[in-house]
């Protein structure tokens, strides 16, 4: 029997082959990620809810599934972990939210209906700002999420305990979701591959809504091939959910493809200016791992992107006041406080000025269409420093969203904001051992070609094997 | 409007909801910097179409 310490050493792409010929069982390494959990969860608060008793019970049916020959695919069997924005039914759904601590819904979203059919187990749902209404997971009703590299150190937001839960081995997957940055920011963070493919291609049917013309599901793990298993399955057109776009069936894995050639890589190089400098030389070095691979690296100036963070910021300040306009009626108070505020400034936002910024949205979405005539992926630090203080507060993340200006930040919210493929990877660890991620945003369904470049740059680099000490307690 | 007309005029739209000073002091700042971020991002959009996005359903063809 393989040791639990080597269980949770697999990324999703070995478990799932020993799974499929039965070198492991499912409830072996279910029971291995569970036991992870409990080990760590006192450090990480990664968890809301621990769907323990349930798991192993699925765990035992897939079990029996393959061994009679019923395998579903590359998912069959895994641990898996869900921010808790998703509904599950009969499992409670918090959304991070007292207002919510209670609430067990009766169907299951979209994305838990898809995993459930792939035979994925859902080991726990994982802790996140109120809503998904933040970037460092320290505003949630359940308490702050601790970064697997130093728990004084934040995991980043929305979705922290899911990147906190992959970084340290708790199951090889997890499903998160992204407003502003929410899984790309936590990825780089936390050391880890994270991805949100282009609006409407996975369903947000039965997922709390951040801001509705925002909001992306995405997924988090430890090498760019993990990432495309876990997407093939949830992709797909879903009627309930108005921006669900048609599409082919999901064949990222197989479509991987890592040869670069003459691939155009564009740089807003004005915009990291204020990157923390060991960032922005692991970034450099990045570079120099896609030029090697034979892309072409282009200097892009594109200056109506400075108007970004901040048409972002005022797009989903709205929208959430919009959402969250009748609890706040009634419960204001029971909202996280810093939640709270944003969703009164939101809700005096008025309905011309929320168009008016729209406007500004469309003027910036022209100007990077223009820009991705030139290139197929803009490159760029994921952040501009690695993981702050959790003492730090929401401020730690240094981001600029109030003033048009050239802050990193705009990088960092116009993907979500235009609904862009994203992809943040592991490029390198500062001196204080915290890692730093780079991200690569592609042009809209540009998705493999985001995918394959990432997969090229992880098999010219070795930083996405990198693993928190904590990840092998 | 003079910009302690703007503020109120904002803070109605919170009308109903029972705040304390001490929060709306906590976002006086916040609110008071929307007519500055809504005009530079008005002046920024001019020349720009307005957003129309008709709500036909996906599967609907010319």
């Amino acid at each position: 029997m393989m040791p639990v310490a080597d269980i949770c050493e697999l990324n999703l792409t070995e478990l799932s082959k020993l799974l499929a010929t039965r070198e492991l069982s499912s409830s072996e390494a279910v029971n291995a990620a569970l036991n992870r959990l409990e080990l760590l969860e006192s450090k990480l608060n990664a968890f809301i809810t621990v769907t323990r008793e349930q798991a192993i019970a699925e765990a035992k049916k897939a079990d029996d599934e393959i061994a009679r020959g019923r395998y579903r695919g590359p998912l069959h069997g895994v641990p898996v972990t869900i921010k808790d924005l998703f509904a599950t039914a009969g499992v409670r759904t918090t959304a991070g939210s007292q207002i919510l601590a209670d609430w067990v819904p009766e169907k299951d979203s979209a994305v838990v209906e898809r995993l459930r059919a792939a035979g994925a187990i859902i080991i726990g749902k994982t802790n996140l700002d109120e809503f998904g209404h933040g970037g460092t997971s320290t505003l949630s009703h359940f308490g702050p999420v601790h970064n697997p590299w130093n728990i004084e150190h934040i995991a980043g937001g929305s979705s922290g305990g899911s990147a906190a839960a992959v970084a340290a081995g708790i199951g090889p997957l997890s499903y998160g979701t992204e407003t502003g940055s929410s899984v790309r920011r936590p990825a780089s963070y936390c050391g880890i591959v994270g991805f949100k493919p282009t609006f409407g291609i996975i369903s947000r049917t039965g997922s709390f809504r951040g801001a509705w013309s925002q909001d992306h599901v995405g997924l988090f793990a430890r090498s760019v091939k993990d990432v495309t298993l876990g997407l093939d399955p949830v992709a797909g057109f879903d009627a309930h959910d108005p921006a669900s776009v048609h599409q082919d069936t999901a064949a990222y894995t197989a479509r991987l493809d890592a040869n670069l050639k003459q691939l155009k890589i564009g740089i807003l190089r004005r915009f990291l200016e204020g990157v923390n400098h060991e960032v922005r030389q692991a970034f450099e070095k990045g570079l120099e791992v896609f030029a090697g691979a034979g892309c072409e690296i282009v200097e892009l100036d594109v200056p109506e992107v400075s108007y970004a963070a901040m048409t972002s910021m005022m797009t989903s300040s709205a929208e959430s006041a919009g959402i969250n306009r009748r609890w706040f009626r009634e419960r204001h108070q029971d909202f996280v406080p810093h939640v709270s505020r944003g969703i009164a400034v939101g809700m005096t936002i008025t309905a011309s000025e929320y168009l008016t910024v729209q406007r500004a949205r469309q003027r910036i979405r022209e100007a990077l269409r223009t820009a991705y005539e030139q290139v197929a992926i803009i490159a760029s630090p994921t952040t501009a420093r690695a993981a702050p203080l959790i003492a730090d507060g929401v401020k730690g993340n240094g981001d600029d969203t109030r003033h048009a200006s050239y802050n990193h930040s705009n990088l960092l919210r116009f993907p979500s904001m235009l609904g862009l493929p994203g992809c943040s990877l592991p490029c390198g660890i500062n001196v204080e051992g915290l890692p730093i991620g780079m991200q690569l945003i592609g042009s809209w369904f540009g998705d493999q070609i985001v995918l394959n470049a990432a997969l090229a740059f992880q098999e010219g680099t070795d930083w996405h094997t990198r693993r928190p000490a904590l990840a092998s307690a | 409007m003079k910009p302690t007309e703007k503020f109120t005029h904002r803070l109605a739209l919170l009308a109903g909801v029972d705040l304390s000073q001490a929060y709306l002091d906590a976002i006086a700042a916040e609110i008071e910097d929307l007519d500055r971020i809504v005009a530079e991002l008005e002046e920024f959009a001019q020349g720009t179409p307005w957003v129309s996005q008709q709500l036909q359903p996906a599967t609907s063809k010319a």
